[in-house]
């Protein structure tokens, strides 16, 4: 890549940014023509375009498979069910709303794949909303935020955490010990803002008399059938890649997609076409040319080039590099895609530990696992950083736009701004938290 | 690059590089970008080296790089060609009377940090069974320093790399010796990124193209004259620049490999200028002759 084409897809980059940001064009249309400027200069070639979607195709399939599977269940009755069930849980309070929001989401994020689950959850929550007679946009990006931050519950909970914890040998259960509180952390942290962030949910209070009545399922052989498919779906994201035929989570949601309509399909609920056009297509063709904009980002090298300059500014002081990782990947995570950005921060962070002559240079390639215990917290550090960073923005994460795009459906549309409001906060006060953790846990290991 | 390896990448003090790598960058450029002036060298310590060319800070990495099958593998680099054969050997003080390796059992020596032969060093001695004490330095400047400080009784790294600290040594090239034993083999060259193919397949045959030039005579002063007279042969019409089906191909200039040649010379050319007897060095070419004087320097065909 010349100067000049680094210089147009930076330049490129942050038009996009700021076109969506402050609402001059549909989003979709800002990053399709950021995609075609780039492609119009030699930026984005066929095989970038490949690159991209390689790396873009498991979240699109996850999403895919998520919104099918949930389109499914929704003629079946169970989401009314469930949310009834939900609402009745509330007690008609907005602050236990809120609360059962949060723990309802965070464990099922730990194991799950985290937009998916916003996908399958949004009904109960959108319906919960309405009884409650509050607006669902706030619930629905806290419940994007808490996915994205549950996801460092577990070394399995986000592609971010799984990246660089095998990549530097961790185990599910090293993951457990060294990581999964601050995870815990990520995800508390946000409960004690939510009075401050969306008073009028908080505070609200209704009586819920026969709203929150459980309706009964009116096809109990088909809404059964389905609830199979969500079960092979949930079990074969836990266990399917123990199997003799490794199937990963995009493979798994394609396979639940396909189930789901069949079974729609064979007990003649509805006609494939009228459930492939609920597909919400918008979300999926943003995030594919997001994808490529971030393909074109990682191929300047700018953020892997630092792996030379961190060392030359901040020698071998790893807590202090841990640190500035933190706040940087977190700022960066917020405007671009996180897994791309992950697997970018890694190529530098091994980079800088050989070039601080930390490591010898065999960890660059894959399978070393001789991490010295000191250089642990700068890998954990850019961790949240890629994963927290991403809470900010409507784009810095996939849970994010599916989000706003399940709102947009129930007609309230999310700008950048108005997710920004809750985001911001919410992803400041994280990295302050997990900056603290870093600390600990530096100090605990001397 | 490094700017201490004397005779393969040096800095003066007026911030010209010279060297055997230098030149090489030089016909890199010049076949590239058509003009060898159009380099821009990047200082870096061995540890460095690699994280630099896998994070795009550098296209061409010219360090006195040996090749090595973990290093091709792992890294996703490639090493197209071998630019110079060498072999890790050791210097000493020549009043210290050693002779061979055996005599420098139990002997403290010392060794660059993060370059091979700080792993081949207590390998070999263990395999025959004789003890050594390495000093481990962090530069190639540092252990020259403590050597000739007396820190320790040897110095071991590329017999060529003792060549150039010898020459610099205070008491003259004539008060060490490099001992005859060569522990390895240290085939060194350009390395690239993996995963573009044009780049590697240029850089390797400009290596190719200063190799068969000096085969065939061709130097930077008959360069015209040898091209015309020669461009009916097949494997010749690169030099004239007449058939551009394979610049077009790795989008070069069509007289890419003339221009080469123009720029630095022939393979011996630009070994008597960096290396050869004339030099401080004056290292013998021994592996890095031709093929047809008995080294290993082979060209394929050029057609």
């Amino acid at each position: 890549m010349t100067d000049f084409q680094i210089s147009v897809t930076l330049v490129v980059f942050a038009v996009v940014i700021i076109a969506i940001a402050f609402d001059v064009i549909d989003m979709v249309l800002a990053a399709l023509l950021g995609a075609c400027v780039l492609a119009a200069f030699g930026v984005l070639g066929t095989a970038d375009v490949h690159a991209a979607i390689e790396t873009a195709g498991g979240p699109l399939a996850l999403l895919f498979g998520g919104m099918v599977v949930a389109r499914m269940l929704e003629t079946t009755g169970v989401f009314d069910r469930l949310g009834a069930l939900f609402l009745k849980a509330t007690g008609g309070s907005g602050k236990r709303y809120l609360i059962l929001l949060v723990g309802l989401i965070a464990p099922v994020c730990a194991l799950l794949p985290n937009a998916t689950t916003v996908i399958l959850l949004a009904p109960l929550i959108v319906s919960a909303a309405r009884a409650l007679k509050v607006s669902f946009v706030g619930p629905m990006v806290v419940a994007a935020v808490v996915s994205n931050s549950a996801g460092m519950l577990t070394l399995v909970g986000d592609p971010a955490t799984f990246l660089v914890g095998s990549s530097i040998g961790m185990t599910f259960g090293q993951y457990l010990r060294k990581v999964s509180l601050a995870g815990l952390l990520a995800v508390l942290v946000i409960i004690p803002l939510l009075p401050r962030l969306m008073p009028d949910v908080w505070n609200s209070r209704v009586e819920l008399a026969g709203a929150a009545e459980v309706p009964p399922i009116t096809r109990p052989a088909f809404a059964a059938f389905a609830l199979i498919v969500l079960v092979v779906m949930v079990a074969l994201f836990l266990f399917g890649e123990d199997l003799p035929v490794h199937i990963g989570p995009p493979g798994v949601a394609i396979m639940a997609a396909t189930l789901a309509l069949l079974l729609m399909y064979g007990a003649r609920v509805e006609p494939v076409e009228a459930v492939l056009r609920d597909v919400d297509w918008k979300t999926l063709v943003f995030l594919a040319a997001i994808f490529c904009l971030v393909q074109a980002f990682t191929k300047t090298g700018l953020l892997q080039g630092m792996s030379i300059r961190l060392h030359d500014w901040f020698g071998v002081q790893f807590t202090l590099v841990a640190l500035v990782l933190l706040a940087s990947i977190g700022v960066l995570s917020a405007v671009l895609a996180n897994i791309p950005v992950v697997a970018a921060s890694l190529v530098m962070t091994k980079g800088y530990l050989v070039a601080a002559e930390a490591v010898p240079e065999l960890a660059l390639g894959p399978g070393f696992t001789e991490w010295p215990a000191a250089t642990i917290p700068v890998f954990i550090a850019m961790m949240f950083g890629a994963t927290l960073g991403g809470n900010a923005t409507l784009i810095g994460a996939s849970a994010n736009i599916v989000s706003a795009g399940i709102c947009a459906r129930e007609g309230e549309r999310v700008t950048f701004m108005g997710f920004m409001r809750y985001g911001l906060p919410i992803t400041l006060v994280q990295l302050a938290a997990s900056a603290l953790y870093v600390v600990a846990f530096v100090w605990l290991a001397c | 690059m490094s700017s201490e390896i004397l005779g393969f990448s040096v800095r003066d003090a007026s911030g010209r590089w010279t060297g055997l790598n230098v030149d090489f960058c030089r016909a890199v450029a010049a076949a590239a970008l058509g003009d060898p002036e159009k380099v821009k060298y990047v200082e870096l310590k061995a540890s460095a080296r690699f994280p630099a060319l896998q994070s795009n800070v550098i296209d061409l990495l010219m360090r006195n790089t040996t090749w090595t099958l973990s290093r091709e593998a792992l890294f996703k680099v490639q090493f197209p060609a071998v630019l110079y054969y060498d072999g890790q050997g050791f210097l000493v003080p020549k009043s210290a009377g050693i002779k061979s390796l055996a005599e420098l059992g139990g002997a403290t020596v010392c060794v660059e940090k993060g370059t091979t032969h700080e792993v081949r060093l207590p390998e070999y001695f263990r395999l025959h069974g004789w003890a050594v004490k390495p000093l481990v330095i962090d530069s190639a400047a540092g252990v020259a320093e403590a050597f000739l400080a007396g820190r320790c009784a040897a110095y071991t790294s590329d017999a060529s790399q003792l060549a150039g600290v010898r020459a610099r040594a205070p008491g003259g090239a004539q008060a060490y010796d490099i001992l005859p034993e060569r522990i390895s083999k240290e085939p060194m060259g350009p390395v690239v990124r993996g995963g573009d193919a044009e780049w590697a397949t240029l850089v390797r045959w400009v290596l190719h193209v200063l190799v068969a030039a000096e085969e065939h005579g061709m130097t930077r002063s008959n360069l015209e004259a040898k091209a015309k007279q020669m461009q009916a042969i097949a494997g010749w019409r690169v030099f004239s620049g007449n058939d551009d089906r394979i610049a077009r191909t790795l989008g070069v200039p069509a007289n890419w490999a003339a221009r080469a040649i123009r720029a630095v010379g022939n393979y011996g050319e630009i070994y008597e200028r960096n290396l050869g007897a004339a030099t401080p060095l004056a290292i013998e070419r021994g592996l890095n002759r031709l093929w047809t004087q008995g080294g290993l320097l082979y060209s394929p065909p050029l057609d």
